[in-house]
């Protein structure tokens, strides 16, 4: 039987509804992958250039502009760094307050990403709406446990889109005793639903794509990281934050203005399957229980176990706020006094698409002197490059070019990058020879 | 319990202001929230406008739009011309069209749904909307009064 390889050239020129601009181009010859870049081609933020010269008081609110989707990562992790600086203690109230804000936002991430992108990747949609046509329930359930993390997100600052409850030293304000008890009673009703959405995620059917790689997350002795602890790497390897450069570096390629991040040299995985992965040992236990349940082997090898990965990360969350809300009471006041100093500082936290760092120096009045940031997506655009050309290999060069392409987006969507949402590719040139 | 919910989207940039300032005439006209009514202001809601829809009997919602007509043509949009104007969905870029047919197709669409465009110009962030837009909203306004009554 003879078998002709052919050349495939698959130009996107332009990765649409993203937040920000990307595209990707794969060259497939005589039966070999050539080429395959992602391209982020947005032109840079200079976001950290607009934080020089600004007081630490600002720097909250100016940080959260940077994601619409997972600002509370950016206003914690400046806060977790500002903080640490300054020699500033949290009080317990606002140290556990911060992670249920936190939690908020891993629970409306989460599960817009699952239902709105994901999802229907695998069930042959090519969006929501025609989701919603096969699966209305499974959307609505979705919808809602999205409102009820915007609604957590609302409850600490004052709205869930770039909120503004986070100050240096705790949160600008505390909720009153009656809307904690209200949304608390709304957290443990949607218990059932987020069980049912793991059950539900885990019956889906993906591609079997096994992949040997890094993953990359804060681990924390006690808990499952999410607003502290050290930087753990799938190799064993435990990271002081602030030893985040001897270990990962940072590296720019000409065709995308987002840098690209390597551990030891490696491509590496930041996300709710790395820190999966990693963390498993520390869910609750119903939570443990029911992921026992469905059968998912933890370390999973198979990126496209990340939508199962979110679905346990919104019953963790949940599991969490409650917990910590549990003995809530209105603090005499929600921050303590702060007094800036100068010096250089680090701070990490667990952002839902992965690890974010940043960095600042300040002078003696608390000005930024310069500031550096690293978020999920950047860590994550190596492995995603990685990640399409050994998934493309597994699923068979030789499928239909239209058949690629929907494989390519799957992969990358199954991120949630966020240059991105990576989704809805426009236009695509095939060229044949 | 069935109510009008009346909703003004927009941004803090120019010209898209639109939605909000025809809340600002028709708070200017005396409609309040109260009384089975509901009137708010919402900077790009994405899919948290459908829990909105819940418990509404009649939706008037307001936004801006950019077409070739007119500054400050003011637009009525059937059902029937939603698909021309959906993009499709992500997390990131879920427009008030998107939002609404994803009601549509979970049943959560209004009996009653009003949906007006206002053709805008600038979008500059921090420019005050242009005097096409103001007057436009004013007549908005009005014409939404006058249903209310009607």
């Amino acid at each position: 039987m003879s078998e002709q390889k052919r050349t495939v050239a698959i130009n996107v020129p332009v990765l649409a509804r993203v937040e920000g601009e990307g595209a990707l181009d794969l060259r497939i010859e005589e039966g070999n992958i050539t080429e395959l870049r992602l391209r982020i081609f947005e032109p840079p933020r200079f976001f950290e250039k607009f934080l020089e010269g600004h007081s630490y008081t600002e720097i909250p609110d100016m940080v959260a502009r940077i994601c619409g989707i997972c600002p509370v990562a950016y206003q914690v992790t400046a806060a977790q760094a500002l903080e640490k600086l300054f020699g500033v203690e949290l009080s317990p109230w606002a140290r556990t307050m911060r992670r249920v804000f936190y939690c908020g936002e891993w629970i409306q991430s989460h599960s817009l990403h699952i239902h709105l992108l994901a999802a229907p990747d695998f069930f042959g949609c090519s969006n929501a709406i025609e989701l919603a046509k096969i699966a209305p329930d499974e959307v609505r359930r979705g919808l809602r446990i999205q409102g009820l993390g915007n609604e957590l997100m609302d409850l600490f600052g004052a709205r869930s889109v770039h909120p503004v409850g986070i100050r240096i030293g705790g949160f600008h304000a505390a909720p009153a005793l009656s809307k904690i008890n209200a949304v608390r009673d709304r957290l443990r009703a949607a218990l059932p639903e987020a069980e049912a959405l793991i059950r539900w995620a885990a019956r889906i059917s993906v591609p079997q794509d096994d992949q040997a790689f890094v993953s990359v997350a804060m681990r924390h002795p006690d808990v499952y990281a999410i607003d502290q602890g050290q930087i753990g790497v799938s190799d064993g390897s435990l990271i002081e934050v602030e030893a985040f450069d001897d270990h990962f570096a940072e590296y720019h390629e000409p065709f995308s203005t987002a840098l690209f991040s390597t551990y030891h040299q490696q491509p590496y995985l930041v996300g709710p399957l790395a820190r999966l992965n990693l963390n498993h040992a520390q869910l609750p236990e119903p939570v443990k229980a029911l992921l026992a349940e469905t059968g998912l082997v933890l370390p999973s090898r198979n990126l496209f176990h990340s939508l199962v990965a979110r679905a346990v990360e919104i019953l963790l969350a949940l599991h969490e706020a409650l917990r910590l809300l549990d003995a809530y009471r209105v603090p005499d006041s929600p921050y303590v006094a702060v007094t800036p100093r100068a010096g250089i500082t680090s701070g990490c936290t667990e952002a839902p698409r992965g690890l974010l760092w940043h960095h600042y120096e300040m002078d003696d009045d608390g000005r930024v002197i310069n500031a550096r940031i690293v978020p999920p997506t950047s860590q994550n655009q190596g492995r995603i490059e990685e990640d399409l050309r050994q998934s493309l290999l597994n699923f068979g060069l030789d499928q239909p070019d239209a058949a690629l392409r929907l494989h390519c987006e799957k992969v990358i969507r199954n991120y949630d990058p966020c240059i991105s949402c990576a989704t809805h590719f426009l236009r695509m040139r095939v060229e044949r020879t | 319990m069935s109510r009008v919910c009346i909703l003004g989207v927009g941004s803090p940039s120019g010209d898209d202001q639109a939605g909000w300032l025809t809340v600002d005439a028709l708070l200017d006209l005396g409609i309040r929230t109260g009384d089975g009514i509901v009137i708010e202001k919402l900077d790009r809601p994405g899919s948290a406008l459908i829990p909105l829809l819940a418990s509404t009997g009649w939706l008037i919602l307001v936004d801006a739009m950019q077409s070739d007509g007119e500054v400050g043509r003011i637009q009525r949009f059937d059902q029937t011309d939603w698909p021309h104007y959906g993009h499709g969905l992500s997390s990131h870029g879920l427009g008030v069209i998107d939002a609404l047919m994803l009601a549509g197709e979970l049943g959560s669409l209004p009996p009653r749904l009003d949906l007006y465009g206002i053709e805008i110009g600038s979008v500059c962030p921090g420019e005050e909307a242009g005097h096409e837009i103001q007057a436009a909203a004013q007549r908005l306004a009005e014409m939404i009064v006058s249903s209310l009554k009607g």
